[in-house]
């Protein structure tokens, strides 16, 4: 059995059908890729499986244990962390703030009330480790508002990272990155395979087929395809739409 | 039967009270609605309203003493009229003057807005502690609409039914005015869509003026309806201004029908609370609005807002 | 790596009595010397100490967490209620009575608190007035406990009992050591709560509450605990100002004054800086005095300048002295190379 499962899933806002039973398996140490046109319902796809979204119907499963219709915070402590397509980080701490929050040393003290946060070496060497391992050594004392849109970008996959994740849900975490910065994306997330299960949304098909160990491909609410990137690569969907000669 | 005719006048008077709360939270609705603009001054325009309205009847116009002798020479039902002409343009006015100043926090958060109404809100109370005094006025009515009569052995305000039909009408010219004419559709179309409204070609900016103008005169009306029922004094604003957020809120941000059901339901549940505790009717519509939207977060009607952050 | 040295901040945050703590409780320790050379009374002083202790509570709530309340004067209210009737009806024991009150309005905002803590914004706002009209109208109509629009008469200012010796503080300069001690604690308290990593979560909740609940914080525990604890500690400051005052009315409870504390802590600048409510609210009452002395207009002023700020400067006046002492040190810097 897979490490994170999700069973039938559907989901409609009012009349709008955005998912429609829609099935996926991510195993432990495995990279997935989910592709598909805008509007396809990937990142609401996401929101379901991280629990911003209660699903309508079908199971969630986290290591045998269902977790649909649990609260984002619930999700989040079984293990589950994920970035966002919008940058979503605390703009006015500094980035080791950020990535502190992130800490499970920081959530079990969440409701220590008198001792100064500041103080507690324990949390500030894992958060300057977290800093380091996507690569802002020494950014740790700026603000985060303050920071460049790529090192903004990588703070964030430090933040979901920070919370030590059996899964980790990245949202285009390519986009508005320009070569360079894609390319030592990939190297992070080439680093930490094997080390925990990633699952990624992505536009660039390169990029995601390079990485990816099984992409799966939504279109209209529904998995239309699904297989290695070698797979996909020959499937008439994919070469029709275009996506498939990027690869 | 029994129970029914013992009800019926605090149902009349229920339903009375309704639409005049309806009355107060339409211009207030409409600010909300169209720029999403908390104006907690709302209240302090409706007292405005009043006192412009009892300036123009009792005939203490800043005129030359022949002039204002002969003003007072008018006929007490077209000294009224001319304090409906009044009551609005003044509150009006000063709410273009608002409007001019809070279009620096568009784009921030709304609190901004909300406080700097409430600043403004002090401001205008205490500016008419300072030309009239804290004491009440009664402002005069013409004899048509004062006085009571009798139906069914029970005596009712004339006043009150009055100002109830008035209500009445001015919710239905509204809502004529918002669905029937182009100005409405403009209107409407900015509360749902500004881009839209840029798109159309349309001056945002000063569709917004006109909109806060528009929303705080229908405050200024209101003032000159409530006057003789609540009185003329400095504090009238805060009993104002308190209902027409709660009727709002009720009734969902950006619904016209929902400020209407909002105020008759408001109405009702204070004119039927108050047959069995007069002394507590008040509370009920506080505790009905914490009933409604503990369970519907967005009011009775509410659609999704930009309100909601 | 520049090693283990914290910057200035951290190093502020980390300690128990950083420079301002220290300057502001010296400041406020010595006002019982000059206070009538400059013209005013120990009793301005009381009320800045207390309002101030408000309004550092109310703004662990707006501040800290970003909720915007605008009923708390509810639970000052029934802070200051809840000291009387203990007085009256239970025991004359300032400890005890405090305890009451502190107890009664924790609870008024924890019941509150649950049923407002899943929403934000404007909403919250709407909620918080709703909920604080209640409790208004509440003292206002509930005569035979409230005393209604009356007040609630004959509280005593009860003698400071530290089991080795009692302090009579009945008069006013006495009163204000205990209120001057009443405002160190609940300050170096708060001061301590911000900056712990309860504190943390608080501002990051304020910062982006969807983000804090995905990576794992139970957003709605936290703002129902920072609220409930901003409500009693308000009801704290309420027992003082019945003592202050001898009585307690409703009218502090209105949405009036509910609104006039979220002007003081935004007047100082609460929103960005931790010592805001208290420079607000000394403000507030020294102006009162001041030009309320020359004119009896002085609410109408007061409101201009609350509104030209919302306009021109919301992070109020501590938001206004950061700025200048950021330029100020950039001229140094450069007048030094």
């Amino acid at each position: 059995m897979a490490l994170f499962e999700a069973h039938r899933l559907h989901k409609r806002f009012g009349r709008r059908v955005v998912l429609e039973d829609i099935s996926l398996a991510f195993a432990d140490g495995r990279i997935s890729g989910i592709m598909g046109p805008n509007g396809a319902g990937k990142t609401t796809c996401f929101n379901v499986l991280t629990g911003r979204y209660a699903p309508d119907r079908g199971r969630v499963v986290l290591d045998g244990r269902d977790i649909a219709g649990k609260k984002p915070h619930e999700i989040a402590r079984l293990g589950v962390s994920r970035s966002f397509q919008m940058m979503n980080l605390f703009d006015e701490y500094t980035a080791r703030e950020n990535v502190a929050m992130a800490l499970p040393a920081m959530r079990g003290r969440g409701f220590q009330m008198a001792r100064a946060a500041a103080g507690i070496g324990e949390i500030r060497d894992a958060a300057d480790a977290a800093l380091e391992r996507v690569g802002l050594a020494g950014r740790g004392d700026a603000i985060a508002k303050a920071l460049s849109y790529g090192e903004r970008r990588a703070l964030e996959i430090g933040v979901a990272l920070a919370a030590a994740p059996r899964i980790l849900f990245l949202d285009e975490p390519t986009s508005g990155l320009g070569t360079e910065a894609t390319a030592r994306l990939a190297e992070l997330i080439r680093r930490l395979k094997g080390s925990l299960a990633m699952v990624l949304i992505e536009h660039d098909m390169r990029f995601l087929f390079e990485l990816a160990d099984e992409v799966s491909v939504i279109h209209w609410g529904q998995v239309i395809a699904r297989g290695t990137p070698d797979e996909l690569r020959r499937n008439p969907w994919v070469q029709r739409s275009n996506l498939g000669k990027l690869a | 039967m029994d129970l029914l005719a013992a009800l019926l006048p605090h149902l009349v008077n229920g339903v009375s009270l309704g639409l005049l709360f309806a009355l107060i939270a339409l211009g207030f609705m409409l600010i909300v609605g169209v720029m999403e603009q908390i104006n907690l001054a709302h209240g302090s325009l409706f007292a405005l309203g009043a006192y412009a309205a009892f300036v123009v009847m009792a005939g203490q116009l800043p005129l030359p003493a022949d002039l204002l002798a002969q003003w007072k020479q008018v006929p007490a039902g077209w000294r009224y009229v001319a304090a409906l002409v009044a009551a609005p343009i003044v509150a009006g006015g000063a709410g273009m003057l608002l409007e001019l100043c809070l279009r620096r926090t568009y784009g921030k958060d709304v609190l901004y807005g909300l406080l700097f109404t409430f600043g403004a809100a002090l401001v205008i109370e205490e500016l008419i502690r300072i030309l009239f005094g804290t004491r009440d006025y009664v402002l005069p009515l013409p004899r048509g609409i004062g006085g009571g009569f009798v139906f069914l052995d029970l005596i009712y305000s004339t006043y009150r039914v009055y100002a109830g039909l008035f209500a009445l009408g001015a919710i239905a010219l509204l809502w004529l005015f918002l669905e029937r004419t182009p100005y409405g559709a403009i209107i409407k179309a900015g509360a749902h869509d500004s881009e839209m409204v840029r798109a159309l070609g349309i001056n945002l900016t000063r569709l917004r003026l006109w909109v806060f103008a528009f929303g705080t005169a229908l405050a200024g009306i209101a003032g000159v309806i409530l006057a003789p029922i609540w009185g003329i004094r400095p504090h009238m604003g805060v009993d104002a201004v308190v209902p027409a957020f709660l009727v709002i809120v009720l009734g969902g941000i950006g619904s016209f029908w929902g400020a209407v059901a909002a105020g008759l339901m408001v109405g009702m549940v204070v004119g039927l609370s108050g047959a069995y505790a007069s002394e507590w009717s008040l509370l009920s519509m506080y505790l009905l609005l914490i009933a409604v939207v503990t369970f519907r977060a967005r009011g009775l009607l509410g659609k999704r807002s930009v309100l909601e952050v | 790596m520049t090693g283990r040295t914290a910057p200035p901040a951290d190093r502020d945050q980390a300690r128990l009595f950083p420079p301002a703590m220290l300057a502001a409780l010296v400041f406020f320790a010595s006002v019982p010397l000059w206070i009538r050379g400059v013209g005013l009374y120990e009793y301005i002083g009381v009320e800045i100490m207390i309002w101030a202790t408000y309004a550092l509570a109310y703004n662990l709530t707006l501040g800290q967490t970003g909720l915007p309340s605008f009923g708390h004067g509810a639970y000052f209210g029934v802070g200051a209620y809840a000291f009387g009737l203990a007085q009256h009806g239970i025991a004359e024991n300032l400890w005890l009575c405090l305890l009451v009150a502190v107890a009664a309005a924790a609870l008024a905002g924890a019941a509150v608190a649950a049923f407002i803590s899943h929403r934000r914004g404007i909403y919250f706002a709407f909620m918080t007035i709703a909920f604080g009209q209640v409790f208004w109208f509440v003292a206002v109509k509930w005569h035979s406990v409230t005393g209604g629009e009356d007040g609630l008469l004959k509280i005593r200012r009860l003698p400071v009992d530290l089991g080795v010796a009692a302090f009579d503080v009945s008069g006013n300069e006495a009163f204000y050591w205990l209120v001057f001690a009443a405002f160190a604690l609940v300050a170096t308290g708060l001061w301590r709560l911000v900056n712990s990593p309860f504190g943390r979560v608080l501002r990051a909740i304020k910062q982006n509450e969807a983000r804090a609940s995905f990576v794992g914080y139970d957003v709605w525990l936290y703002k129902f605990t920072a609220f409930t604890l901003s409500a009693g500690l308000s009801g704290f400051a309420g027992a003082l100002f019945a003592q202050a005052q001898q009585s307690a009315f409703p009218d502090v409870m209105s949405l009036h004054w509910s609104g006039i504390v979220v002007m003081m802590v935004l007047v100082g600048g609460g929103l960005v800086s931790f010592w805001g409510p208290v420079v607000g609210v000394a403000v507030y009452f020294v102006s009162r005095d001041v030009i309320g002395a020359a004119t009896t207009t002085w609410m109408l002023w007061f409101g201009l300048m609350f509104m030209a700020l919302v306009l021109f400067q919301p992070e109020g006046i501590a938001g206004a002295w950061r700025h200048w002492l950021a330029r100020a040190r950039a001229r140094l810097a450069a007048a030094g190379r």
